[in-house]
């Protein structure tokens, strides 16, 4: 699919396919599939985060606020972001797992809670810089040690990499799917769902809102809005990718390859020359041919 | 006599089974309750809340919100879920102010008719694709969020105002009636005149269990795809009432009024896993969003902590109802 995706925008397109745009392309792919990574995860276990704005105006504005204007060094801006999102992604899970409620509706509270605290904080005012350091990260023709490839690209890689060795090789990762496809079965083989429920949610939150670090020094600065088109798209990115809601299928990659997809596509739309509205419609089609052409359901005669 | 023993001995546990078969059986009380404590608190900060006089505009206020968590209450009760509906009011919103106003098919007997007719087939396209396209139905109904959302930017990339026309009676009074009344009654008379037909028994029982219902000889296809039609016709009286509140059109509201629908939905009480709620609770949980928005700004709390008090309430109600309903 990615391939299909890449032809026609190189037959679209001039100078799609030259180093530049492939490089920026990767970059914003990148950034969408880091931001989606916390999603990936929760919905493996079988919730949904809505608060993933929250967790990257969080990361996004604390980059731009403490590491910008006030000259805190940055792994004390990770440090706290790490935490602040840990604790509320935790709490979210705490809250779904303990008194069986819909995660949808506790985190899309969390969400306003976490924008309402951002705007509290810092008065509505963002007039920060992220700093140099974290620039370079993101930058499209940045290097990683001399190879001209953007280091946020190599961290998307080292994720994938990461999370297929974790969800697949060790027992924490089978703990997680088994919880994901059948919780009480999961119990019944003693498995303390809540522990995974919370860590997950707080895992995700957390790494959601070191995405929105980098976030903030790809656009070199932050609002209060800043995540808002992180969730739909990063939905869109785990569900093209063919990660199931309600049962545990799928892993990081296919996030990623559901990233590069969308990314690909945002990038002919908008150089088609078209408006804001017809590329949302296009986008909004593109997605309905894409699922189904592998990501149908089974018949529901078939399932009795 | 087992009554008459229950009521001579009234103990904590009986408290505690009455307790649980209230919540468990009508899963609104808790919102309910929620909608008659704000009710009160408004009416204690501001005496005017309760004057007759400003029932009408009240009521025309409230009535976008809870006709979009009717919109979506109908096919989570069947079993799915549908994010498409803000965008659909939108887009019923600008359509009718940016499209048939300025043309001269802005008479409601011309306008309706047309704008039910969009959303019946936008709800109608979202039930072929999930039931023959066979997509999960968050994929389908978010695919559709992008495109509607998409047409109403298309029609009207920036705000554009009505002018005079008939929807502004429906945000005041039209005639007798509050016209908030009118708009919501409409929905609710649909689902009255549904509740003799055999749609909403077969509707809860796909929610249920769909493959039994399968198994029990009821078109569960025609029941998925008449969810979303019965959807998108919420969500059309719902632009409808929306353009009479805001007067103008507004495409940017669309992914707002999706993520309040569905928080309207399940602080009613509807079960997000299908066959269990009901409008009762989706109408009582939009009053208590809705009330709680009045709430903060009529105790004067400063712009920046609405959002953050709003969340905190809204973690607070969830959890009540969590603790509330464990008894079960």
């Amino acid at each position: 699919m990615v391939l299909g995706v890449f032809v026609w925008g190189s037959v679209q397109i001039d100078g799609f396919s030259s180093g530049p745009s492939v490089r920026a392309m990767l970059v914003i792919a990148s950034l969408l599939a880091l931001a989606s990574l916390g999603q990936t995860l929760v919905i493996l276990v079988g919730g949904l985060d809505l608060a993933v704005p929250g967790y990257i105006t969080v990361g996004a504005v604390a980059t731009a606020e403490l590491a910008g204007t006030k000259g805190w060094p940055l792994w004390a801006v990770a440090v706290s972001v790490v935490g602040v999102c840990a604790f509320a992604g935790g709490v979210c899970g705490a809250i779904c797992h303990y008194l069986r409620v819909q995660s949808l509706v506790v985190t899309l509270g969390m969400s306003s809670v976490l924008i309402g605290g951002v705007i509290v904080a810092t008065k509505a005012s963002n007039l920060g810089v992220p700093p140099q350091d974290i620039s370079k990260w993101t930058f499209v023709m940045g290097e990683t040690l001399d190879v001209p490839v953007p280091p946020v690209v190599c961290l998307a890689v080292g994720v994938v990499v990461g999370s297929w060795l974790f969800l697949a090789h060790t027992p924490a990762g089978r703990r997680l799917y088994a919880t994901g496809a059948n919780p009480r079965a999961a119990e019944g083989i003693l498995i303390r769902t809540g522990r995974v429920w919370i860590t997950t949610f707080a895992f995700g939150a957390a790494a959601t809102g070191l995405a929105g670090m980098l976030i903030a020094s790809y656009s070199s600065g932050a609002s209060v809005t800043i995540g808002d088109p992180y969730f739909y798209s990063g939905l869109a990115a785990v569900l093209v990718g063919g990660t199931a809601l309600g049962s545990a299928r799928g892993d990081f990659l296919r996030t990623v390859l559901g990233a590069l997809i969308l990314t690909a596509l945002t990038t002919i739309l908008s150089g088609m020359g078209l408006g804001e509205g017809d590329s949302r419609i296009l986008f909004g089609l593109a997605i309905i041919v894409v699922v189904l052409a592998y990501g149908r359901d089974r018949r529901l005669r078939d399932r009795i | 006599m087992q009554s008459r023993t229950l009521l001579l001995a009234p103990d904590a546990s009986r408290l505690k089974r009455v307790q649980a078969s209230l919540v468990g059986r009508r899963p609104w009380v808790f919102a309910g309750v929620l909608v008659i404590a704000l009710l009160l608190a408004n009416a204690a900060l501001q005496g005017s809340f309760l004057d007759p006089g400003y029932w009408p505009g009240t009521l025309g206020t409230l009535a976008p919100f809870v006709l979009v968590a009717f919109a979506s209450t109908v096919p989570v009760l069947g079993g799915g879920i549908d994010i498409s509906v803000g965008p659909l009011a939108t887009l019923v919103n600008c359509l009718l102010v940016a499209t048939l106003l300025p043309h001269g098919l802005g008479s409601p007997l011309v306008a309706i008719p047309i704008l039910l007719a969009v959303g019946a087939a936008a709800g109608c396209i979202n039930g072929l694709l999930i039931v023959v396209g066979r997509l999960q139905p968050v994929i389908a109904t978010l695919a559709m969020f992008f495109v509607l959302s998409g047409l109403a930017l298309h029609i009207s990339p920036a705000p554009v105002p009505a002018g005079d026309n008939w929807t502004r009676d429906l945000a005041g009074t039209a005639g007798p009636l509050p016209g908030g009344l009118l708009t919501i009654g409409a929905a609710v008379l649909i689902w009255v005149l549904l509740g003799r037909t055999q749609f909403l028994r077969n509707l809860y029982a796909v929610g249920g269990d769909d493959v039994a219902t399968f198994s029990a000889g009821v078109n569960v296809a025609a029941v998925r795809i008449g969810a979303y039609v019965l959807s998108g016709v919420f969500a059309t009286i719902a632009g409808v009432a929306l353009t009479a509140v805001i007067q103008t059109s507004q495409a940017s509201l669309a992914a707002s009024y999706s993520l309040i629908a569905l928080a309207a939905v399940s602080l009613g009480g509807t079960s997000l896993a299908g066959g269990r709620g009901g409008l009762i609770g989706s109408l009582l949980g939009a009053a208590a969003i809705f009330l709680l928005q009045e709430l903060l700004a009529a105790t004067g709390v400063p712009t920046s902590y609405v959002q953050l008090v709003y969340g905190l309430l809204l973690i607070a109600g969830v959890v009540l109802s969590g603790i509330t309903s464990k008894g079960r």
